[in-house]
């Protein structure tokens, strides 16, 4: 039989409101109309019935779906509301993981705590070493004279494949229509730049002087025209070659403008002058040792130097291997701060469902891993984002997350034990329950409650040798009946 | 029971109607003369408060009759106790929608 006009419309119509319809009912649902709309259509008596009771008919069909619609969406918000209703365990996990998202965004927001986390802007950093004297205590003061580093130039050929030297020292500064600065200004090497991969070889011939990202910034608003004008430092005229990449100076010593000086320029400094030396190793020949630090050692005038190579990578990211030792000494003294034992001597009455152990074991690693880095991440936003001094930093690093890390794992094992062996929500209805004056006669502490009725925590008051630690009482099931939570009620009348 | 004591007017005339043997929806329609949108969301409702339950017709069947296969409905156990409870609160009920068995009495 031909299809009428109205049918055809009415079918659009049914097809059209399926797509309302959830679609893991929509096949049903299309099935159920069209096999109506059929019908409808074969059972009418006359004509004008027959092209009107059809769409009518169908009309019915956006209704219920809009309402099928409605009742899938109000029940997924209600499987949501439960899933992060208060004391819910993902509720905790989300918090956590909100709070770790937080500090990580702060720890990248602050320049000192980037420069931390991120990996070493340099080219084949891994190849890169800071030489230093040996003895010297902290590899970040400068103790190479400029005289010993003249002489490698010539002599360490064999070791290094590039060796370049700088050194920081206040200059005035001076552009033709700005006021006059103080800067410190790493004068360098002319392939200073080039060995750590900041600018080409044959970049400026030098002198050129580059501005770090952050002065330029602080100092000249970002002022684009400042690159390719002549400026003045300390009587010379020097060329700005260009501005470095932002977070690109994260080498010892903290300066405002990195300046590559001629040969003739760098022969003029007093041999003692004492600065930093960077070179790239040979790996054949100076294979890296496990802790990273490589050892020189030079006889002159048959007295022997020795020198340190600490490892670019390894000195830069000294403060997140710090990270480590505070996560390490946090942990072994965890055991001698809690005064309980983490067992809960359940008293039960059947066997646990087959999952819990595991699901708490889940839930409580979970945690652990969420709040480490929360509390960790944290400590290297305080202690290495406003810049502190290295030497600040690492005792206020050590001072702020060995404790603070002691505190967050102790909340996760308390947090542990307020929580229902079952379902892992926070027990709640706290109830006092005995006298303290009867502490030796009869029970005396308080009983906390799972809402979902699966059982009773009792903590006792006062240790004793009868109930010395909580103890979990489970509720069977005929007690459910007394724990029917809101939210499982139907949600709307018939 | 909560499912007894929300049942309205509407839902319990549907009950009713499928109770009587009207156990499609467009029966339903034309025996209660409640339009599409009102007895088909009610009849989800009532089959999702397991008041109802719904089976495809066999297709066979369908096939030999030339026309799509229809979704029938019964009254479930519960859906029968709810009923009894809505015939004291609705004393006209049955009498509107008789079931044969009363109609032949």
């Amino acid at each position: 039989m031909k299809p009428r006009p109205a049918s055809s419309l009415a079918s659009l119509l049914v097809r059209s409101a399926s797509l309302l319809v959830p679609r893991s009912r929509r096949a049903d649902w299309t099935a159920e109309w069209l096999a109506e709309l059929w019908h409808v259509g074969h059972v009418s008596d006359t004509e004008s019935q027959m092209s009107a009771r059809p769409v009518a008919f169908a009309a019915g069909a956006v209704n219920d779906a809009v309402q099928l619609r409605a009742h899938s969406l109000h029940a997924h918000l209600a499987r949501l509301r439960a899933f992060l209703q208060p004391g819910a365990p993902a509720r905790c996990l989300l918090l956590l993981a909100a709070g770790t998202l937080a500090a990580l965004s702060l720890c990248l927001a602050l320049p000192g705590s980037r420069r931390v986390l991120l990996p070493a802007p340099y080219r084949h950093a891994e190849s890169l070493v800071l030489i230093s004297s040996s003895g010297s205590t902290d590899p970040a003061t400068p103790s190479i004279h400029v005289a010993d580093y003249r002489e490698w130039t010539h002599n360490t050929a064999p070791l290094f494949s590039d060796l370049a030297f700088y050194r920081v020292a206040d200059k005035t500064f001076h552009l033709a229509d700005g006021p006059q600065r103080r800067l410190a200004v790493a004068q360098a090497s002319p392939n200073f730049l080039h060995l750590l991969g900041l600018a080409s070889a044959s970049g400026t011939p030098a002198p050129a002087l580059y501005l770090t990202h952050a002065a330029w910034q602080t100092r000249y608003s970002g002022d684009p025209r400042l690159v390719g004008r002549v400026s003045d430092i300390d009587g010379a005229s020097v060329r700005i070659a260009g501005i470095l990449p932002a977070d690109a100076w994260q080498l010892p010593g903290s300066v405002d403008a990195v300046l590559l000086e001629s040969p003739a320029m760098l022969a003029q400094l007093a041999p003692t002058a004492r600065g930093f030396a960077i070179a790239r190793i040979r790996g054949a020949v100076f294979p890296p040792p496990r802790d990273g630090t490589r050892f020189m050692v030079e006889t002159r005038y048959g007295v022997v130097y020795h020198y340190d190579c600490v490892s670019l990578p390894r000195l830069l990211g000294q403060p997140f291997s710090n990270v480590f030792l505070v996560l390490f000494l946090a942990s072994i003294a965890l055991p001698a701060t809690l005064p309980l034992s983490l067992s809960e001597a359940p008293i039960r009455r059947g066997p646990l469902p087959l999952f819990t152990l595991p699901r708490r074991a889940a839930f409580l690693l979970a945690k652990a891993a969420l709040v480490a880095p929360l509390v960790l991440l944290s400590s290297i936003a305080l202690t290495w984002g406003p810049s502190f001094t290295t030497n600040t930093a690492f005792l206020i690093q050590f001072v702020t997350g060995v404790p603070t890390l002691l505190f967050a794992f102790r909340w996760t094992l308390h947090d542990q034990r307020r929580r229902c062996p079952e379902c892992l929500r926070r027990l709640s209805n706290p109830a006092r329950v005995g006298q303290a004056s009867c502490n030796f006669l009869a029970w005396n502490g308080t009983e906390l409650l799972c809402v979902r009725g699966h059982g009773l925590l009792h903590i006792p008051e006062l240790p004793t040798s009868w109930f010395s630690t909580q103890r979990w009482l489970t509720l069977d099931a005929s007690w459910l009946s007394l724990f029917t939570e809101p939210s499982s009620a139907s949600p709307e009348p018939i | 029971m909560p499912a007894e004591a929300k049942l309205s007017h509407t839902a319990a005339m549907i009950l009713q109607a499928i109770h009587a043997g009207h156990v499609y929806g467009f029966s339903v329609m034309e025996v209660t003369g409640l339009p599409s949108g009102t007895v088909y969301p009610a009849l989800r409702r009532l089959e999702r408060d397991a008041l109802i339950a719904s089976r495809w017709e066999q297709q066979s069947i369908a096939d030999a009759e030339q026309r799509p296969p229809r979704k029938y409905y019964r009254v479930s156990r519960t859906g029968r106790l709810t009923l009894e409870a809505a015939w004291k609160r609705y004393p006209l009920l049955e009498r509107m929608l008789p079931t044969p068995e009363v109609e032949r009495a």
